[in-house]
């Protein structure tokens, strides 16, 4: 028997005992810090043998050898090279200590480097830098394989592959998830279990970082999707730093009685990480040998993952959306994005939809001429930090599918798959990378027009798919719906195929709905109704706008799924009396006046100019609005800001609405109106050095809604050029801006241009790093935020106005 | 001198609730139509999907700290009392920085000119927080890393251009950590570009097990 088939069947009848640290045993027996553990272990043979063989007789079934950090890239930051040799002579060493009454486990950990999408390090770069180390692993006789401690679920995936690619014995890959239950890149841990089991990891689990009683939750949660045996190898407990050491505090009986709850929550595989010692796999090997195995629930399981989600396909579930609008068909603005190379409209549709909910996003980037395989790598690469659902893989060529799975970070979805022979090619690519597939009931000749046609179709794709390993839970079943308008009769044809594959051939069904009301009117009524016909035929899935399917709420979709009906009733529940619906208001304002007061106090700029052109025709008049309604609006809003009732996005919208309100007013003030409210000046910059200016233009914002008037000198402003202005302007006042200290010392610099200039003119400061004080220091006043410039300001207009009254 | 390590695709979640007190939000006094909240919610979606958070690490050695200077591996010398206070035990320096890409400025400017502050502002804020959020990230990447090492990664940081940390030295910074490498340039007055880029010096200590 083989060793990957002795390691199987020793898992279905009893636990298997991993080994336990290893670094930290190198150093409490001499090993110097800030060096590497490889090297040093290469050169102390003796002290590496001893530890192996300690853990073999404290019980361990598989000792790790010590090649953790054994690969290219890491050997390199300390000038070490011969990959393949060092990793077998440290698989040697692992051999002769345990002699084989233990299995050795080449040991796989991270490079250090990041992969592509999360970062620089190319993915088939990675792919070889794993496939160099695994062989040497191989040469040294490595009985089976561990991939720990991976953050990033794209590098385990790399690994992963490397294996797969370079040897068929047993691979076991282990995450390392922090206190949050994900790891640091966000990865959770069934999107986790999901990429890997389905990537062809025979054993998956988690390692380091938490101790035991911080594993079980992860490992209860994950079992019933689990199709591959479970591994747990926490630490003694969270290192604690005590002074300057880092202490980890479970002893060997506290780990060995947390440790078999892992195994009640369905661990099958368990060892030690940092800080446990032979002692503790000693007790950790007696609790478990009178403990049974939990077996693995399933063979298969329909899901989905990204990097960071995973989703469950389930027929008892509400349907799943998946998102539908990424696909450049009809989109000139899209086509001419991917033809560049660029991805932030796609990214930007991403968000659009995700917001909505659907459980995937569909992913199409084929535009004519396009490098559709590299464009379709990049829009993976780019939506992979934009949201987190997974997605399906759309494309009509099977090479791109298949460069798309190979860097995708999760398990993917591909559309589609049919009884072409060019599409059936990717039948086994599909079982490579665990990827589930739509399987679409087409096989070249034309549209099957008869249910028995779409039947046998499927059919023979499924048993091709059978033939390589794929289950009914891999494949989910097109109903493939075609558009009312060209055939009525294939409308009814869709939702037979959806309810044949569902309830008789068993498995998971998908329409692509909106194509069903393409041509006609009424699309949303017709996509929504057409969509609660397929969900009582038992739909899984529809490819649709997520907004529009909102449409159908849970609770209705619910009681679409549960009741008998027709389709006209259907349409009647989901859109109840809509052409009489009518928005009622929660408040009623009656009179105009308070309707515009509103108006600018909620920075309703979409709403003000027609409730001022309903006021004007009221014989408001324009000087009343202004001085009795826009003015005391824009204070109180001014007030609620100073009190924080307010924060800055509603001051900068009372302020927008009231540009918009002088700006429609303004042909209608009298001009004698104009003379009376004489514009105090001011002169606004941002000093030499420094480009940030958003603060700066949100104080414009709110002196010119105040009915200041601003001349904006912009960004990283010299002093010569602010005084120059001054002298030319002549304003009442000039304000500075600073982000930063370094930039904030520009200020003394201008005003002490100014005083030579002779310049008597008034400053006013402020910015992120500008306090008062300092504003006193270089003699200027002192605006700790819009509002309080424009008080300074109405503050030198009474002032004004008190001087003129004393004078006269 | 460790090489530079870098992150090209920096996920974190958007951190909205920094966003919001970032814009003077503040929870239990301020109050907010539903309108508005839905408007404020979609600028801030809308701005991080055009982010790509990316950035870049790297390890030095400190050679010596005084109380007015700091002299990393490589004869670098950061004359500030604040990162000298801040690095005096420490082992090594963590350089890091952090770019919220250009796409994001280009929008900024776009709205700005156009009169939409109030867009332009959350987006402002937005890239701002995550900016600062790429620099959490690539801390708490670098003292998970470093927890093996026996190392432990100090919680404060500090910033070119804050206290007396001048901003000429974030031309050390920017060649140590090879930010051209992310398209991000640096001003002849030693400022980032595009703006919402930031770097930063953080201490790494030693934890004898």
């Amino acid at each position: 028997m083989k060793t990957k088939e002795k390691i199987i069947s020793t898992l279905q009848k009893r636990i298997i005992i991993l080994d336990g640290a290893t670094g930290t045993e190198l150093s409490k027996r001499g090993m110097p810090q800030g060096i590497m553990p490889e090297a040093w272990a290469l050169e102390n043979p003796g002290i590496l043998k001893a530890i192996h063989a300690e853990y073999q007789d404290a019980g361990a079934d598989i000792v790790y050898a010590c090649t953790f950090g054994a690969n290219r890239i890491k050997l390199a930051e300390y000038g070490m090279r011969n990959v393949e040799e060092i990793n077998r002579k440290l698989l040697l060493l692992a051999n002769e200590a345990v002699n084989n009454r233990a299995l050795v486990a080449g040991d796989i950990g991270p490079t250090g480097g990041f992969v592509k999408p999360f970062g620089k390090l190319e993915f088939e770069e990675a792919v070889a830098v794993f496939k160099e180390q695994i062989r040497g692993l191989c040469a040294g006789g490595a009985d089976l394989l561990v991939i720990e401690t991976m953050m990033d679920i794209q590098e385990a995936r790399a690994a992963l592959i490397a294996a797969k690619e370079t040897t068929g014995v047993f691979v076991m890959v282990t995450m390392t998830f922090d206190q949050s239950g994900r790891t640091l890149f966000g990865t959770d841990p069934l999107s986790a279990l999901i990429t890997l089991q389905g990537l062809g990891a025979d054993a998956v689990g988690v390692n380091c970082a938490t101790g035991p009683e911080g594993m079980q939750a992860i490992i209860k949660s994950l079992k019933p999707f689990a199709t591959v045996p479970l591994v747990a190898k926490p630490n003694a407990g969270i290192p604690k730093l005590i002074g300057k050491k880092t202490v980890f505090t479970m002893g060997p009986e506290s780990f060995a009685k947390e440790a078999k709850k892992l195994i009640t929550a369905g661990a099958n595989i368990v060892g030690g990480c940092c800080g446990t010692t032979p002692c503790h796999i000693r007790l950790l090997k007696d609790a478990a040998s009178a403990m049974r195995p939990q077996a693995v629930v399933r063979k298969s399981v329909s899901a989905l993952s990204s990097a960071r989600k995973a989703v469950i396909i389930d027929a008892q579930s509400p349907p799943l959306v998946i998102g539908e609008k990424i696909n450049p068909t009809g989109k000139k603005s899209l086509q001419q994005e991917l033809l560049a190379g660029h991805f932030s409209l796609l990214r930007v549709l991403a968000t659009e939809q995700e917001a909505h909910k659907p459980a995937l996003l569909d992913v199409n980037v084929g535009v004519p001429h396009i490098d559709e395989k590299k464009a379709m790598q990049g829009a993976i690469e780019s939506l992979a930090g934009a949201v987190t659902l997974p997605l399906v893989i759309d494309s009509a060529n099977p090479c791109v599918i298949e460069a798309a799975l190979r860097i995708y970070p999760g398990r993917a979805l591909i559309n589609s798959i049919s009884a072409e022979k060019e599409k059936l090619r990717l039948l086994p690519i599909a079982r490579k990378y665990g990827a589930m597939f739509i399987l679409l009931p087409l096989s070249g000749k034309g549209i099957p027009s008869s249910l028995s046609e779409r039947k046998r179709i499927i059919r023979r794709v499924f048993n091709e798919a059978k033939r390589r390993g794929l289950t009914k839970d891999d494949i989910i079943v097109d109903g493939l719906v075609m558009s009312m308008a060209s055939n009525p009769e294939f409308a009814s044809l869709t939702l037979k195929t959806v309810e044949w594959a569902r309830r008789v051939f068993g498995v998971h069904t998908v329409i692509g709905l909106s194509n069903v009301s393409f041509g006609l009117p009424n699309r949303q009524m017709i996509n929504a109704a057409y969509l609660a016909m397929a969900l009582r035929k038992g739909l899984t899935c529809a490819i649709a706008d997520p907004l529009i399917v909102r449409l159908l709420r849970k609770k209705m979709i619910q009681k679409i799924v549960s009741r008998k009906g027709a389709g006209p009733e259907i349409l009647r529940d989901c859109f109840p009396g809509q052409s009489q619906r009518q928005i009622k208001p929660l408040k009623k304002i009656a009179r105009i006046e308070d309707k515009i007061y509103q108006a600018i106090l909620e920075g309703n700029r979409d709403s003000i100019e027609a409730l001022l052109k309903e006021g004007l025709a009221k014989g408001l008049g324009a000087y009343r609005i202004i001085e009795e309604l826009v003015i005391p609006a824009i204070m109180k809003v001014g007030d609620l800001f100073d009190k924080k009732i307010y924060f800055l996005p509603q001051l900068i919208a009372g302020a927008e609405s009231v540009r918009k309100a002088f700006s429609y007013l303004k042909p209608h003030i009298k001009k004698d109106f104009v003379r009376s409210r004489k514009k105090h000046l001011i002169l606004m910059a941002t000093v030499k050095g420094d480009i940030h200016d958003i603060g700066k233009n949100i104080v414009i914002l709110i002196l010119e809604s105040n009915g200041f008037k601003v001349v904006d000198l912009g960004k990283d402003v010299s002093a010569q050029k602010i005084v120059a202005a001054a002298l030319r302007y002549r304003p009442d006042v000039v304000g500075l801006s600073a982000l930063m200290t370094t930039t904030m010392v520009r200020m003394k610099e201008v005003i002490a241009l100014a005083r030579k200039s002779k310049l008597s003119v008034k400053f006013i400061v402020g910015g992120a790093v500008v306090s008062a004080p300092y504003a006193r220091s270089i003699g200027a006043e002192y605006a700790r935020n819009a509002t309080d410039a424009v008080r300074f300001m109405k503050g030198l207009k009474k002032a004004k106005v008190q001087a003129w009254a004393s004078k006269s | 001198m460790m090489k530079p390590l870098f992150f090209t695709n920096i996920t974190v979640p958007v951190p909205k609730k920094e966003i919001y007190r970032r814009l003077g939000y503040r929870d239990s006094v301020t109050k907010i139509a539903l309108r508005q909240k839905q408007e404020i919610e979609h600028y801030i979606d809308e701005a991080a999907a055009m982010i790509r958070l990316r950035g870049a690490s790297r390890r030095i050695p400190v050679h010596k700290a005084t109380r007015a200077y700091v002299a990393l591996k490589g004869d670098i010398v950061f004359r500030s009392k604040h990162v000298a206070a801040i690095l005096k035990s420490a082992e090594e320096a963590l350089l890091m920085g952090a770019t919220c890409g250009s796409t994001i400025m280009r929008a900024i400017k776009k709205y700005t000119a156009s009169g939409n502050i109030i867009k332009a502002v959350v987006f402002d804020a937005a890239a701002s927080e995550m900016a600062d959020a790429g620099l959490d990230w690539i801390m708490r990447y670098v003292n998970q890393d470093l927890t093996r090492q026996k190392k432990y990664l100090g919680r404060k940081r500090f910033s070119c251009g804050y206290g007396d940390f001048g901003l000429v030295y974030q031309k050390d910074i920017y060649r140590l950590l090879r930010l051209m490498q992310l398209g991000v340039g640096i001003t002849k007055d030693f400022i980032l570009v595009p703006e919402k880029s930031v770097t930063a010096v953080a201490p790494v200590y030693s934890a004898r097990t």
